[in-house]
């Protein structure tokens, strides 16, 4: 393979190339808007004008420019994303297990799982406001709420997934119930686990920034919604948006690098093409 | 071989005659535990709230009762922006899927692309959306539907095109091996091994589609220009402080969700059964 | 493996008509819209310039409708915009007035609903979203005087808007606090009348606002609502609870709030103005000259906006700013609003003590089973107006 051919087929130049065809698709729209609207940028901006303004020192309210307005309330916003992220995945994952082990409790309490899911945070939140009367824990427990489910839902497939075949054969060595867990269920189910975080990390942030929206001190939902109301440079939804897009794309590549290091599946896989 | 494994997979997933039967009784029976604890106000004592913030199910039946040609109003224009989307953003996640597996490197590529459209936020989508969609019709209750089907269609294609993947390449093992050891064509490999490979994968997909369904056609309602549906009941309710009416607005909610699911589970069953 | 090499360069052809096919489906769809939609606008938009200049020649020569033209014209198009959410009663009694049927569109949070004319009676706030559109200001929309508005003070449907309440619970068990709060607060209010400039500073320090020009337009329109009443006569005690405005917002909220919870709706309908406030504190408070009331029975207090940190509420930071509170011996939080739990929500359950809302809304979450109590009325006329560009109500 030649060295070009090398570059043009690697990873990251194939990623370039997607995200420059979005590039070009949006710009497209920006130069419509341009000429139609009074004022475009609350439409459809320039990915240059965002650019811009993320590097421009032109203060957009008291004492901070728009990137850093972004960056100081991306803070708290992540902080309560990792923290709700990972109270939601143990979560989840138990409540797979607990499933799975028993068919029963599966079938009584999979459909309010996802019942859980149906009532708008609107709803949920004075209700668990009431119930931890804080603002910040409510967030929290919001945002676990709202990603426990992909990964309850994913490694319950996983679980599931392991053949008979297998099952059969722990039993003719006749390993206890929590050897077949440890040996057979849990490595299995392992890339669908990872399949449910690649989903609920993004969403733990996007759940987030909707909290924020509950109470306005702080954090990239307010944000965002007071430059949508336009109490605030409108720079500074545009960063919001790209950024959290960002930050989505790059928690689920981090899940995806996590799952190289710890999944047995493709430890094993590994070894498999070494051999062969 | 390959159908028989197949067999063995759906076996275990569906087990003996008992197992529909009991998925019926069990989450019934916790529905009414539930209910009676509500409804003798012994559940706000667990949470600590009153009957102001969770009002009594007496309550809720009874304002349905009252308003339920109003209600219904409502849910259609929530349904019909929730099943629109979820089809069409299905549809085209699925098509994604596709062309990443038929082209792997620029695919894979283009799918996290794709797979990041679900870590933007939904409250920074809904009002884009509405912008975008300002030039579609003079008639605001028909732009106003399209950019909400539009936000729901992108919170699907995310969640189908990632699983899609995962079931179009996730192969039992040495399946593959076995194609190409009978020569076979890319094309038979793809249709008769993986596409029926990732059909319980499109179900995973659509058991985590259908909630975020209903929830984004509920969020992008808040911001949409014409004012019908449920969310946006929820939410002007909430707002004016009408818990009870709001409540009967999520519950209504719920009942899309779980009529929804309902009708997903019964495709499941019959298309998974022709399977056989 | 040699295969497979040889087929990528043929895919590497498929691949680009795949890429584009793959975008085609992602966004074909709108990208098509945009330019049929394109087109429509531009003709609009030039027509617009055109009229704009005509406008500017022979606006004394063309002239324009009257109000009940305009509403009624707006109304039968179905571009009368509002946002909801409790704040539509006026627009609903106005309507009402004028024969029309009480729908509107739900208008954003920024006026381009108006601006790219999908609504052409668009609320605006007079010390807000008015602003946005007359001035030139980063954020602004620069129409400056090509548009005019309706009063909703003028066409008699005014209702009063930001209050000071708290519950009543609250204010029966800290009465010292409450006539403190309200005493520092009406101090801060009557500062900011007194030097808008001032308090438009103080109040773009606080929050993060679009610009400090926007902080200043809006100070000056606020201390019109503080100063005058709904009839333009001049108030000269900050805060005091009308009766006969009281009245008349009670009755249209009664007319205009619509309930969907029968047990709500025969609460509202039943109110009177003493479920809904109690001017003993704001008597308490404005008869000390000194503002000593005995110990606070709670130091340390909150207080949630109604929207977002803006000279809108200036008395507040002005009163923070100026350590009016620490005088009367309080320690002050403001809170801003504009989250998705509202005042009236968080003053009930207690995650707040104090809160401003319009009257209206106290009166909706009264009638749905909370029991808040305003304590001052600091708006004293409705800043609530339709604005409309003027060329396209013209004769």
């Amino acid at each position: 393979m030649s060295k070009a051919k090398k570059i043009v087929s690697s990873k990251p130049f194939i990623m370039l190339v997607w995200v420059l065809v979005l590039v070009a698709i949006w710009e497209m729209g920006a130069a419509n808007m341009e000429k139609t609207k009074r004022t475009p940028e609350n439409v459809l901006p320039h990915v240059s004008q965002i650019v811009a303004s993320v590097f421009s020192d032109k203060m957009v309210s008291n004492s901070q420019t728009a990137t850093q307005i972004v960056w100081s309330s991306a803070e708290a916003t992540l902080e309560r994303a990792f923290i709700g992220f990972l109270f939601g995945t143990i979560f989840g994952f138990l409540m797979a297990l607990l499933m799975k082990l028993s068919g029963l409790v599966e079938k009584t309490i999979f459909p309010y799982l996802m019942l859980i899911q149906m009532i708008p945070i609107i709803g949920m939140a004075p209700i668990i406001l009431a119930i931890t009367h804080d603002i910040g824990t409510s967030r929290i427990v919001i945002a676990a709420i709202l990603t426990f489910y992909p990964v309850a839902t994913n490694t319950l497939a996983g679980l599931n997934s392991v053949s008979k075949e297998k099952y059969e054969l722990m039993y003719s060595y006749a390993a206890s119930k929590w050897t077949i867990y440890r040996k057979v269920l849990i490595p299995s189910c392992i890339p669908y686990f990872f399949t449910g975080l690649k989903i609920s990390a993004p969403m733990a942030i996007t759940a987030s920034i909707l909290v924020d929206t509950l109470q306005g001190d702080g954090g990239l939902g307010c944000m965002l919604s007071q430059s949508l109301k336009h109490a605030m440079s409108i720079y500074v939804f545009w960063q919001i948006v790209f950024f959290s897009a960002f930050v989505g794309i790059l928690s689920s590549v981090l899940m995806g690098v996590i799952e190289k290091r710890v999944s047995p599946h493709m430890r094993a896989d590994r070894k498999r093409r070494k051999k062969v | 071989m390959i159908k028989r494994k197949k067999n063995i997979f759906i076996r275990f997933f569906r087990n003996p005659k008992v197992q529909p039967f009991l998925s019926v009784i069990l989450p019934v029976a916790l529905g009414v535990l539930v209910f009676a604890l509500w409804q003798t106000q012994i559940l706000h004592k667990i949470l600590g709230t009153d009957t102001f913030t969770l009002p009594l199910p007496s309550q809720i039946n009874r304002i349905i009762g009252d308003n339920l040609p109003k209600i219904m109003l409502n849910v259609k224009a929530t349904v019909l922006v929730a099943v629109i989307g979820l089809a069409i953003g299905s549809f085209i996640g699925y098509l994604i899927a596709v062309l990443a597996t038929v082209f792997p490197r620029w695919g894979a590529g283009g799918l996290s692309i794709v797979a990041a459209f679900n870590a933007i936020p939904i409250v920074a989508l809904a009002p884009v959306m509405t912008n975008w969609t300002k030039d579609v019709s003079s008639d605001a209750s028909v732009r106003s539907m399209v950019a909400k089907v539009l936000v729901v269609m992108i919170v699907s294609i995310a969640t189908m095109s990632v699983n899609a993947y995962r079931g179009l390449n996730n192969l039992p093992e040495f399946s593959l091996d076995l194609m190409k050891s009978y020569a076979a064509k890319k094309r038979v490999v793809f249709f008769k091994l993986r596409l029926p490979n990732s059909v319980p994968y499109i179900f995973t997909a659509l058991r985590v589609g259908v909630p975020s369904s209903v929830i984004s056609a509920i969020v992008s309602e808040y911001f949409a220009e014409y004012i019908t549906g449920v969310g946006r009941q929820i939410r002007e309710n909430i707002v004016i402080a009408q818990y009870a009416t709001a409540w009967t607005y999520i519950a209504v909610a719920c009942l899309i969700g779980i009529s929804m699911y309902c009708i997903l589970m019964m495709f499941e069953g019959i298309l998974l059964r022709n399977r056989k | 493996m040699k295969d497979m090499r040889r087929c990528k360069a043929k895919k590497m052809v498929a691949i680009l008509m795949v890429a584009t096919l793959t975008m085609a489906s992602l966004a074909g769809c709108s990208s098509n819209k945009k330019e049929i939609t394109s087109n429509q606008t531009q003709e609009t938009t030039s027509t617009d310039t055109k009229a704009g200049e005509t406008a500017d020649t022979s606006t004394e020569v063309r002239a324009v409708m009257s109000n009940e033209e305009i509403v009624k014209l707006a109304a039968s198009e179905g571009k009368v915009g509002n946002w909801g959410l409790g704040n539509e009663y006026e627009i609903q009694a106005l309507l009402t007035k004028y024969g029309q049927p009480i729908t509107y569109l739900s208008q954003a949070f920024d006026m381009d609903g108006f601006d790219d004319d999908s609504i052409t009676l668009a609320s605006a706030m007079t010390y807000n979203e008015l602003g946005l559109v007359k001035n030139s200001y980063d954020g602004a929309y620069n129409y400056s005087d090509t548009v005019g508005t309706i009063d909703m003070n003028d066409e008699g449907v005014a209702m009063l808007e930001d209050n000071i309440f708290c519950t009543r619970a609250f204010a029966e068990q800290n009465p010292n606090t409450v006539k403190a709060f309200i005493y520092a607060s009406m101090k801060g209010w009557k500062y900011a009348c007194e030097n808008p400039e001032e308090a438009a500073e103080i109040v773009y320090k606080y929050g993060s606002s679009v610009s400090a020009e926007h902080q200043l337009y809006m100070a000056s329109e606020v201390k019109k609502l503080v100063e005058t009443d709904i009839n333009g006569n001049t108030v000269t005690e900050l805060g005091k609870m009308d009766e006969a405005a009281m009245s008349q917002t009670l009755e249209l909220a009664k007319k205009y709030i619509a309930l969907d919870d029968k047990a709500a709706a025969d609460k509202l309908s039943k109110l009177t103005l003493d479920d809904v406030r109690d001017t003993s504190y704001w008597e308490g408070a404005t008869a000390s000259t000194d503002g000593k009331f005995g110990t606070p029975e709670k130091a340390s207090v909150t207080i949630q906006l109604k929207w977002l940190p803006q000279a809108q509420f200036m008395g507040y930071y002005v009163a923070l700013e100026k350590g009016y509170y620490d005088e009367v011996g309080l320690e002050v939080n403001v809170v801003s609003g504009g989250g998705d739990i509202s005042e009236t929500t968080a003053v009930s359950n207690g995650t707040v003590d104090f809160g401003v809302t319009w009257l209206a809304n106290l009166i909706a979450a009264n009638s749905g089973g909370m029991d808040l109590l305003e304590i001052s009325q600091v708006y004293q006329r409705s800043g609530l107006v339709l604005v409309y560009k003027l060329d396209t109500f013209m004769k």
